[in-house]
């Protein structure tokens, strides 16, 4: 085995390491990667949990795969194909609802039934996103610019952004810093006056992320929703053709075709190290593989404190990575269903059962949810995002039978109790997510054959998911851009000499994005490290 | 009322406004100082609340007073001697509480008595804080940097005038730029494992501000905090004023009370003087307010006088109360349990762990007041007798969090409930105060807006949160005490760098009329 | 997804061409017939009846009803006596046209504001401290508008209103039989004409009123094409095509001033601030960057340009919104013409243009991009007085 030598080695077949290494391939080099599960894809993955029911089991919707790792990758050809998914829906318990489409029209009398202000500036808010989105463009299709470096190229870089954000004018920088520091809720009522809009767009500025709407911070995140307008592509939001596993799958067939070798089942032990050296890896079943270079697809504490090891690690760096924060907040439950629910508001299929279904009815109860987990329980009543992947794919459910997905949260990874008392847990939160969706889907219950309920306790046991944080790291100022995963640390290379990051703990952090393995890949080629 | 053309008008007469007069004046201007109240001093104004009892002001606190302003204007030479800050009591439900000395040694002793780890950190925090100082002092009594990049007082200018000017280092900048936009609650607890330490040294970075600790940016405010003066004045803030009033009339400025200003006039756009609610006008090609920036901007000035985009500016200015004042007269001493026979002058009360504290921040986003809210207190009257009757009291709370828009309004009974809370925290603490309360005052956000003429009853003229401070304080327009009102400008708690018994955004108004 | 207006019964059976557009949300007629001449001819001989519902509709009561839209506007509309319209437009703080429409003083207190795109933010944005009261009235208020030579013969069958009393750019209440209405007397076809505003609950009465009413008078159905023709023969611009929404481009180079759109007459200076009054009076001592003209397209040459390539010459049949560069004589793209059209009735070929400062002399001659047989040509065109056709009879008492 070990007579095999590599240029480099991933661990972890998810999908930024598999883009990490077909990147690598494309180059010429030889790469193997390696994969605990018994398939790829890691968190973006689909399962047939349920006979003939294949569940979209953690990432449930892509939106930012970044399209030239699509077309460097030629993921089309490898059977990546993404279905629109149009429409959120939001229904409040009082039979009220929102619907907000592709249709400018629509949507506009839609939030005019709210309010006619809003419905009037809802018109033009993306376009205004769009705007300030061209700061982060660069920013996610780069490595991060490092303010404090010395390196004259690095200062030249900073220079010309520099010249770039002064030609922007005040007024944009101004609103960027807003953006960057407000809460979505501020931001968003600076703009808005119904709650009922504002809750359910301020949602994205929280998603994986241990904050409330009205965190600091938090506005940010909500420029992320509108990178499909700024790729210049739009309707970015889609469901992936067979689940979210397709999308890891293609990469998978991309990366072999350029001459990735791809192992699953092949768990790493730790790390091979001579002297502050990554030399290669040793496997749990004691296997030795060697290579020049060794690029770890996990997070940051388990590249550090589980593939490294705290004892070739200088104790500030070791203090660096435990400081640096995971905290899952989310869970996922995923249902079979024997037919469509029904909603109360709107019962009957059609388009609102289409597209993402958001509870999110009011500022108070997405808040009261944050305030629930702060002091360590799952949101009672939680905010929830809700598909049907079935709708809109048929292939991943037996003829008029559905899967749902929902995203859920607040679910605390740090139980009062401890993350050790999820298992006694996970039940009551699935109740209590099951018993919430039925006030909006009455005939809910009726329909379930299955429910299977992911914790962040399941999600870091199942898929090696550090306190079951979705992102590989909390999406907090401080844990952005430079500081991502520690400051000095963020252009994927790390304090041991050969050992490479390339997943979501780095710059510029999660999602299905892609963007960190491709910039690590880059990187690597660029400073000829394989 | 004829008035020569160098004539500035400054309206209101707290410490910002005095300071401003004062430094005009002394610069050869023709100052008249308009203050709406009977008396000078805003909030920093002693305050009786009950016939006999009075505490030193609505803000007790000097921490933020800077040295070397008060040198500027040659307070000194009008009485103003700054002192140690008192030592602080931590109360605690059960237990003997921590008496923590204003000095780092003395801090890190007594701290070391409960965990030999925390006086470890403590000290180490404080040399950081002590490190990053002189950058933060610059920052804190200098106009704030301009937000173009590469401009000369753009913020990496700041930042490579602290790698060069103050010798800080590398990892120091580093580990900033790490901390300064986290909630104080995580880097607290990085360092502490004392419950009730992690409470205390987080209070005062979410106190007035609508955040909680576990608010993400709270630690700026720590920081702003931390690295200020630290010092107190003899006499409390009231002594301040004295000062500062002297100074003013020496230098020749003349101070009117009970002159409210209903519009500030202007002519082609430019500021033409003031019409005075009893609506006699006032002539001056310079106004400077110390007033609120909402209040001025959007109450002071027509309607429709303001392009929309900056009056929008202002609209968004977020000055929403989150403290109410509560002030107690006493017929004889505060006694806490756990610390007999020890009268303190400053002392906190939560709930003895952090959480406590966020839950107390909790309920204004529901608006509700907090059923057990957070207490910074200031007992004047053990420094300054003459505050009560001979061997009374008169303690002042400040307490947090208490919201500007109550469920159903402040009425009679809901100040009163609140104050009950008040009084049942402290109670805990002390079971002999409900037999010596001779008088009690609430005072709600919506009580300090009208009697005090604060927008939203927000006792820093405006928030502080990251979007609010620094060249976005008070609004994007106005960052340096300038508005696109020519002759208009901005002095009070709203600019930066902000609130509190303070007077460095009266003196740079003053500094930015002079240099315009 | 358009919805019907509330003259979609009536107008729906009538479309027997089925050409339909959406306009501001709602179906719109193009034209009636496969061919819209007879529309427009209605318009300039007889009388056609245009469903403009669609318009954004907005009231504006209250003590300070006059000083809010004193100013939003950037025409003195305070001073507008009761019973009288102003057309106007509006700007942002930066001196840049926001939208334009009219603005109808229907009592002491009471303004009607007309736009073409949704208005209510900004009007509620700029009323912080105004003591007045802003209802969106555009979905229950219907308006029809009927334009042309016949049309006070019409209404004056049809309702009550004393017309030879309602001057130009004047406004009344009447009584269409049983039926409450306003009328003004005011269009956008650039002839005599009149908008009708009614309830909702009205629309299909009032219709009907008018349309028996004015079969003695030749009154046609007319869809949007017609006025489109109509609209570049009277020489106005329009929103979303001519120009753009300062508060919904992107680059600043695609706003523009009032000056630049004509509109240079409405503002006034010297009266007190009102929004983009600093940035316009700047402008004015400055001189502005473009200029709107209007342009007579050579036919001569379109002729022999055809005749070059054995054809003869061919218009397209409607007014067209496809910009097409403008060129000085010496070659340099110097504007853009945004509405072109041939004109029926003085037959020749019209376009409304931007174009850079020093080009707007009239009879001056400029150069227009025609293409044919996929060939892009160049021919003539002479500036000209807007608007292109004016008939004594608009504003004739």
């Amino acid at each position: 085995m070990s007579a095999k030598k590599y240029d480099a080695i991933v661990v972890g077949a998810g999908h930024n390491g598999l883009i990490c290494a077909a990147y690598l391939a494309k180059a010429g080099r030889k790469v193997l990667v390696l994969e605990r599960r018994h398939q790829v894809g890691g968190a973006t993955t689909s399962e047939e949990i349920y006979p003939g029911f294949t569940y979209t089991c953690c990432s449930y919707v892509v939106s930012l795969l970044r399209p030239w790792i699509i077309r460097d990758l030629e993921l089309p050809k490898y059977g990546y194909e993404i279905l629109p998914l149009e429409s959120t829906f939001t229904p409040f318990p009082d039979g009220r609802y929102l619907m907000r489409d592709s249709d400018p029209e629509r949507t506009r009398r839609s939030i005019a039934k709210f309010s006619p202000k809003d419905a009037e500036v809802y018109k033009r808010f993306g376009q205004e996103m769009a705007e300030l989105g061209r700061l982060i463009k660069p920013l996610i299709d780069d490595p991060a610019p490092d303010p404090l470096s010395r390196d004259p190229r690095e200062l030249l870089r900073l220079g010309r952004l520099g010249k770039q954000l002064r030609g922007q004018g005040d007024e944009w920088l101004y609103a960027n810093v807003k953006m960057m520091t407000m809460s979505a809720v501020d931001f968003l009522s600076e703009r808005f006056e119904c709650e009922e809009l504002i809750a359910p767009m301020a949602i994205s500025g929280i998603i994986g992320t241990f904050l409330g709407i009205r965190s600091p911070g938090t506005a940010y995140v909500l420029l992320h929703h509108y990178m499909g307008e700024i790729d210049g592509s739009f309707r970015a939001w889609g469901l992936p053709k067979g689940g979210t596993g397709a999308i890891a799958n293609a990469i998978a067939a991309s990366a072999r075709a350029l001459g990735v070798e791809i192992r699953t089942e092949a768990p790493v032990a730790h790390l091979l190290m001579k002297g502050n050296q990554a030399t290669g890896v040793v496997l749990e079943n004691g296997d030795e593989i060697h290579a020049r270079a060794v690029v770890s697809g996990l997070d940051p504490h388990r590249t550090f404190l589980k593939l490294v090891g705290e004892e070739h690690l200088d104790p500030e760096i070791t203090q660096q990575v435990k400081r640096f924060k995971m905290r899952g907040s989310s869970g996922k439950v995923n249902l079979a269903l024997d037919g469509l629910p029904d909603l109360a508001c709107l019962p009957g299929p059609g388009p609102q059962l289409t597209g993402g279904i958001t509870i999110a009815p009011s500022i108070d109860y997405l808040e009261r949810g944050y305030d629930e987990a702060k002091y360590g329980a799952f949101s009672r009543k939680p905010f929830m995002d809700v598909l049907i992947p079935s709708l809109t794919d048929p292939t991943v459910a037996p003829p008029g039978k559905h899967t749902m997905s929902i995203f859920v949260q607040y679910a605390p990874y740090h139980l009062k109790e401890g993350a050790a008392d999820w298992p006694n847990q996970r039940e009551a939160f699935g109740d209590a997510v099951i018993d919430t969706l039925s006030e909006y889907m009455p005939n809910l219950k009726d329909r379930i054959l299955h429910r299977q309920v992911l914790s962040p306790w399941d999600l870091e046991q199942i898929y090696g998911l550090t306190e079951g944080n979705i992102f590989h790291g909390e999406l907090s100022l401080e844990q952005l851009a430079f500081l991502r995963p520690m400051a000095g640390w963020s252009r994927y290379k790390t304090p041991v000499d050969n050992l490479w990051m390339c997943a979501s703990g780095t710059h510029p952090g999660g999602g299905i994005m892609g963007a960190p393995g491709a910039l690590c890949a880059r990187t690597m080629l660029g400073k000829r490290a394989v | 009322m004829a008035t020569p053309a160098n004539t500035v008008i400054v309206i209101g007469a707290g410490p910002n406004g005095l300071a401003a007069a004062a430094r005009l004046a002394q610069a050869g201007k023709k100052v008249l100082v308009v203050e709406r109240a009977a008396a000078v001093g805003g909030l920093s104004a002693r305050h009786e609340f009950h016939p006999g009892y009075a505490v030193a002001g609505i803000l007790h606190d000097e921490a933020l007073l800077p040295r070397a302003v008060a040198e500027k204007l040659g307070l000194s030479r009008h009485g103003l001697k700054f002192q140690k800050a008192p030592a602080t009591y931590l109360a605690e439900a059960s237990g003997p509480g921590l008496l923590l000395p204003s000095d780092t040694a003395g801090a890190a002793e007594a701290i070391g008595r409960r965990s030999a780890h925390d006086a470890k950190s403590y000290t180490a925090m404080r040399a950081f804080l002590d490190r990053i100082t002189p950058l933060f002092a610059s920052i804190l009594s200098e106009p704030p940097p301009a937000i173009s990049p590469g401009s000369a007082g753009d913020l990496w200018q700041i930042a490579k005038r602290g790698l060069s000017l103050f010798r800080i280092d590398r990892k120091d900048l580093l580990e900033l730029a790490r901390v300064a936009p986290m909630c104080v609650a995580d880097f607290l607890n990085e360092k502490f494992e004392t419950p009730l330490l992690v409470e205390a040294l987080a209070a005062p970075a979410v106190a007035s501000t609508w955040s909680g600790p576990w608010s993400a940016g709270t630690m700026t405010n720590f920081l702003l905090r931390e690295c200020a003066g630290g010092e107190a004045i003899e006499g409390g803030p009231p002594a301040l004023i004295a000062a500062l009033l002297a100074a003013a009339r020496a230098a020749g400025a003349e101070i009117r009370t009970e002159t409210e200003v209903a519009r500030i006039r202007l002519e082609n756009g430019n500021v033409a003087g003031v019409t005075l609610a009893s609506g006699e006008t006032i002539d001056a090609k310079v106004v400077l307010s110390s007033a609120d920036p909402k209040g001025t901007m959007l109450k002071l000035l027509a309607p429709g006088t303001l392009p929309l985009k900056i009056e929008e500016e202002f609209i968004n200015l977020r000055a929403r109360g989150t403290a109410a004042k509560v002030h107690l007269a006493l017929s004889g001493p505060l006694e806490l349990t756990g610390n007999e026979g020890q009268l303190d002058e400053a002392i906190r009360i939560g709930g003895g762990h952090v959480d406590d504290l966020e839950r107390a921040f909790d309920a204004i986003k529901y608006r509700q007041f907090s059923e057990r809210p957070n207490l910074e207190i200031r007992v004047p009257t053990v420094a300054d007798p003459s505050l009560a009757p001979a061997g009374h009291h008169t303690v002042s709370i400040l307490a947090s969090f208490a919201p500007y828009k109550l469920e159903g309004g402040w009425t009679d009974a809901a100040r009163e409930r609140f104050g009950g809370a008040v009084i049942a925290v402290l109670e805990q603490h002390a079971p002999n105060l409900r037999s010596r309360i001779v008088a009690r005052e609430v005072l709600s956000p919506l009580d300090l807006e009208t009697r005090f003429a604060l927008t939203g009853g927000q006792l820093h003229h405006g928030e502080i949160a990251l979007d609010q401070l620094l060249m976005m304080r008070p609004a994007p327009s106005a960052p340096r005490y300038k508005t696109t009102v020519p002759g208009l400008f901005l002095g009070g708690a709203g600019s930066h760098p902000g609130g509190g018994v303070r007077m460095t955004a009266g003196v740079l108004a003053a500094e930015a009329v002079l240099g315009g | 997804m358009p919805i019907p207006s509330p003259f979609h019964e009536r107008t729906s059976p009538l479309c027997t061409s089925y050409r339909w557009k959406d306009w501001a949300g709602y179906c719109a007629v193009s034209s009636y017939d496969t061919s819209h001449e007879r529309e427009y001819f209605a318009f300039r001989e007889a009388a056609g009846l245009l469903d403009v519902t669609p318009l954004y509709k907005y009231e504006v009561t209250g003590r300070d009803a006059a000083a809010l839209l004193g100013r939003m506007m950037v025409r003195d509309v305070t001073q507008l006596k009761v019973g009288r319209v102003a057309y106007t437009c509006w700007c942002d703080d930066g001196g840049k046209v926001v939208d334009d429409g009219t603005v109808a003083r229907l009592d002491e207190d009471h303004y009607r504001v007309t736009a073409a795109d949704p208005t209510l933010h900004w009007l509620h944005a700029l009323s912080r401290g105004f003591d007045v009261a802003i209802e969106d009235s555009s979905a229950r208020l219907a308006a029809l508008a009927l334009q042309g030579p016949t049309s006070r013969d019409i209404l004056k069958s049809a309702t009550d209103a004393d017309l030879d009393k309602l001057k130009f750019f004047g406004v009344t209440k009447a009584q269409m039989g049983a039926i409450p209405v306003w009328i003004s007397r005011t269009g956008y076809t650039g002839d005599l004409g009149y908008e009708v505003w009614v309830d909702n609950d009205q629309a299909l009465a009032t219709w009907d009123a008018l349309i028996a009413a004015g079969r003695p008078y030749g009154i046609e159905p007319a869809g949007l094409d017609a006025l489109d023709v109509s609209r570049v023969e009277a020489g106005y611009v329009l929103l979303g095509n001519d120009y753009f929404s300062a508060k919904k481009v992107v680059l600043e180079s695609r706003k523009s001033t009032p000056h630049e759109l004509g509109f240079g007459w409405m503002v006034d200076l010297n009266r007190g601030n009102f929004i983009g009054r600093d940035a316009i009076a700047a402008e004015v001592k400055r001189g502005s960057i473009w200029q709107l003209v209007g342009l007579e397209i050579s036919w001569e040459e379109l002729e022999a340009l055809y005749a070059s390539f054995n054809l003869p010459p061919s218009l397209p049949v409607t007014a067209r919104r496809d910009a097409l560069p403008v060129y000085a004589e010496d070659g340099r793209q110097i504007g853009q013409a945004t509405s072109h059209t041939w004109s029926p009735i003085l037959k020749k070929y019209l376009a409304i243009a931007s174009v850079h400062r020093g080009f707007e002399t009239l009879g001056g001659k400029l150069r227009i991009e025609h293409t044919v047989e996929y060939e892009r040509r160049q021919v003539t065109a002479t500036v000209a007085k807007l608007p292109f056709y004016d008939p004594e009879r608009k504003r004739k008492p």
